[in-house]
């Protein structure tokens, strides 16, 4: 049995996740702590801000999952309100639906983000180092794997982004191309504001410069990005050469008018320019949206072309979320057909015994014939042997991955008397 | 198989490369597919190449370099735009611009389908390696300017999305302002002298024929006043700095301008290039 236990953004408040989260972190040997658990064989272990999971391959039922369920209150130190509110305990086929919708950022706060991934692989990664997987779990984990690069591939959720610094990073690109070489101003400091930098300069631009109103704090800023500090009143003389513009000062009024930018323009002969407006109430005039080759967004329009990014992430994962069921069902049929295995492979043994024995008892007769007419033989009896069984083989395959391995495994086992 | 055959069989299916590339390229547009664009791309390129492959024969196939066809005169319109068009894939990522330029390669190819097969374009008296020389630069920076004014189709659109704040699909679609801009510059850039010399050469011809420089004829009027417009344009571009969208609805408005020029002129005047 595929048993997942754990607890995420949705089912529980940060207080509970830093809780378990800490909790586990401490445990040296988390994964062989939990392979001592009764009836645990396999187990991966997956944690991140958003979630703590653990994934375990088991056998027996209610005990275990008590067992499990105990394990991870007592490492977090939960109540059992907390036990009883926060974690969820899916099995089978629930389980591997939700790994599966884990790895493929379908669960995740913000959907479609790529972090995930790499997070389950290094988890698996430190699982496999300490030998906590086996057959079962090595399997889930790469058709997980699968799972996210086909949900990537197929659809677009993970198209189109979904953060205000990301999409001032699409627009910039969609006016200059390639960001390679740009320069930046960045007016005032804030967080919004530094991140859309880290981003541009993440994608090729060059050189930045930081205006402020204290020269200190610009100093500050700059430092961050190896850039240079300006004084506020000296910004005129650096738009000229800027290409990106991002303001956000903490002013009352405009700090670069309509005026400004249309000086600008005329000195720059004319060169795109792209303002970014973060500042609340607005630094930029805006009027200076109507010059030609100027192009201003403000928080709003950059949150409005977010807002209609994370829409087309929703539809896609409709589609992302058929993928999840059809891999779902792929690798359900894989585990139940497993079911079958231990009585295929003593089906196949107790036949191979029968033919040594068979063979041995006629090897005084046999010794008469050639060596080359004695492989024959071998050979003719073997190929009946496999032709008689491949029939039963095949059907309890197939029954055991489309229905159940019960009847049919307990069928042959009782026909070819396999338990004698 | 005799020459001629080949040539028709290129002709044919080069026609219907452009055709499929031309609906990849719009179809593209409509569902704001990329992927599309790019495998249209390449079906454009495949019939680049039998456009070239069947300008061969028929070079092979005429009288001599100064007896071009009518039809390969059209041909030569579509595989210019086409190579050039394929010269800027190289250098800018602007797959989508082939939905503006395709149509009209395919109305080119549509129309050297019109014409007769053996008749030659030029009439007798006129067949001179001047002449070839004006036609062929004249072609070639005539259809560097509808690739400028393609591009700056595209740039009006993209303009008008980005100031409207709608970063949609169709505006993914689009490259970038920058690519376009650049490839307006460089069409005007080039465009402009290679019409030049070709003009020089059509002049040098009609002393020669005429001993006159300039007949009055209205498509010579008509190409001088394509010629000091780009030239006007160039100049603002290179001089005075105007770019960008400025450029682009400029560049988009003068090319209508002459492509109705061209057809009044065709169909109401009679005029020394009534071959064409």
């Amino acid at each position: 049995m595929i048993l997942l236990i754990g607890l995420n953004h949705k089912t529980a408040p940060l207080a509970v996740r830093e809780k378990l989260f800490a909790g586990c972190e401490e445990k040296q040997n988390l994964l062989s702590d939990v392979l001592l658990l009764p009836g645990v064989q396999e187990v991966l272990y997956i944690s991140t801000c958003n979630r703590v999971e653990l994934v375990c391959v088991m056998d027996g039922e209610k005990e275990t999952i008590q067992g499990a369920k105990r394990f991870l209150s007592q490492s977090g130190g939960l109540t059992d309100q907390e036990v009883a509110d926060c974690l969820y305990v899916y099995r089978d086929r629930d389980a591997i639906r939700h790994l599966f919708r884990v790895t493929s950022s379908l669960d995740s706060l913000v959907m479609g983000e790529t972090q995930i991934l790499g997070q389950v692989k290094e988890a698996y990664r430190q699982a496999l180092a300490q030998n906590a997987t086996g057959l079962v779990l090595n399997r889930l984990l790469h058709r997980s794997f699968r799972t996210a690069k086909r949900v990537r591939t197929e659809t677009a959720i993970a198209e189109n982004p979904v953060s205000v610094s990301f999409a001032a990073v699409e627009l910039a690109k969609k006016i200059f191309g390639s960001l390679v070489g740009k320069k930046i101003v960045l007016i005032g400091a804030g967080e919004m504001a530094e991140l859309a930098s880290v981003h541009l300069i993440g994608n090729g631009a060059e050189e930045i410069t930081v205006a402020n109103r204290s020269e200190a704090q610009g100093i500050a800023v700059a430092e961050k990005f190896h850039g240079k500090a300006i004084l506020l009143e000296n910004l005129d003389a650096a738009m000229i050469d800027a290409d990106i513009v991002i303001s956000s000062t903490g002013a009352s009024g405009y700090v670069v008018t309509e005026e400004s930018v249309r000086q600008s323009m005329r000195k720059r002969k004319n060169r795109l320019l792209f303002l970014i407006d973060i500042a609340v109430p607005r630094d930029i005039e805006p009027s200076a949206d109507s010059i030609e080759n100027v192009y201003l967004y403000n928080i709003d329009n950059l949150q409005d072309i977010v807002d209609e990014n994370m829409k087309g992430r929703k539809k896609e994962a409709l589609k992302a979320e058929g993928i999840v069921e059809e891999e779902v069902i792929h690798y359900n049929s894989w585990i139940k057909e497993l079911e079958a295995v231990p009585t295929i492979v003593s089906l196949r043994a107790k036949a191979e015994g029968i033919v040594r024995q068979e063979l041995e008892k006629s090897i005084g007769w046999m010794q008469k014939l050639s060596e080359e007419d004695r492989e024959k033989v071998d050979n003719l009896v073997q190929s009946v042997v496999n032709k008689i069984l491949h029939a039963p083989v095949a059907v309890m395959k197939e029954e055991s991955s489309e229905v159940s391995s019960k009847g049919i495994v307990e069928a042959v086992r009782q026909l070819f008397r396999l338990d004698e | 198989m005799t020459l001629l055959s080949i040539e028709l069989i290129l002709f044919k299916l080069s026609l219907a490369f452009c055709a499929l590339c031309t609906f990849g390229y719009l179809l593209s547009l409509l569902i704001k597919r990329v992927m599309l664009a790019k495998a249209s791309t390449w079906v454009l390129m495949i019939a680049f190449g039998l456009l070239t492959v069947n300008l061969l024969t028929a070079f092979i196939n005429s009288a001599g370099p100064l007896n071009l066809g009518s039809r390969d005169f059209f041909l030569f319109c579509a595989w210019a735009i086409a190579g050039l068009y394929l010269g800027f894939q190289f250098k800018t990522k602007t797959r989508s611009l082939g939905a503006f330029i395709s149509p009209f390669i395919l109305l080119l190819m549509i129309a050297a389908a019109g014409q007769e097969t053996g008749k030659s374009l030029l009439p007798e008296n006129l067949q001179s390696w001047l002449t070839t020389l004006h036609l062929a630069f004249a072609i070639i920076g005539e259809a560097l300017f509808v690739l400028a004014s393609c591009a700056g189709a595209m740039y009006v659109i993209q303009n008008g999305l980005l100031k409207h704040k709608k970063l949609g699909k169709m505006s993914r679609l689009l490259p970038s302002l920058h690519d376009l801009d650049r490839i307006n510059h460089l069409c005007l850039l080039w465009g402009f002298p290679i019409l030049t010399i070709g003009i020089i050469a059509g002049a040098v011809f009609a002393g020669m024929a005429w001993n006159t420089l300039w007949p009055t004829d209205p498509k010579i009027i008509w190409s001088l006043a394509a010629w000091v417009i780009y030239g006007f344009l160039l100049h603002q571009r290179l001089a005075i700095g105007w770019r960008g969208s400025r450029m682009a609805v400029l560049s988009c408005a003068v090319f209508i301008l002459f492509l109705l020029s061209f057809f009044v002129v065709r169909f109401c005047f009679t005029t020394l290039h009534d071959f064409i």
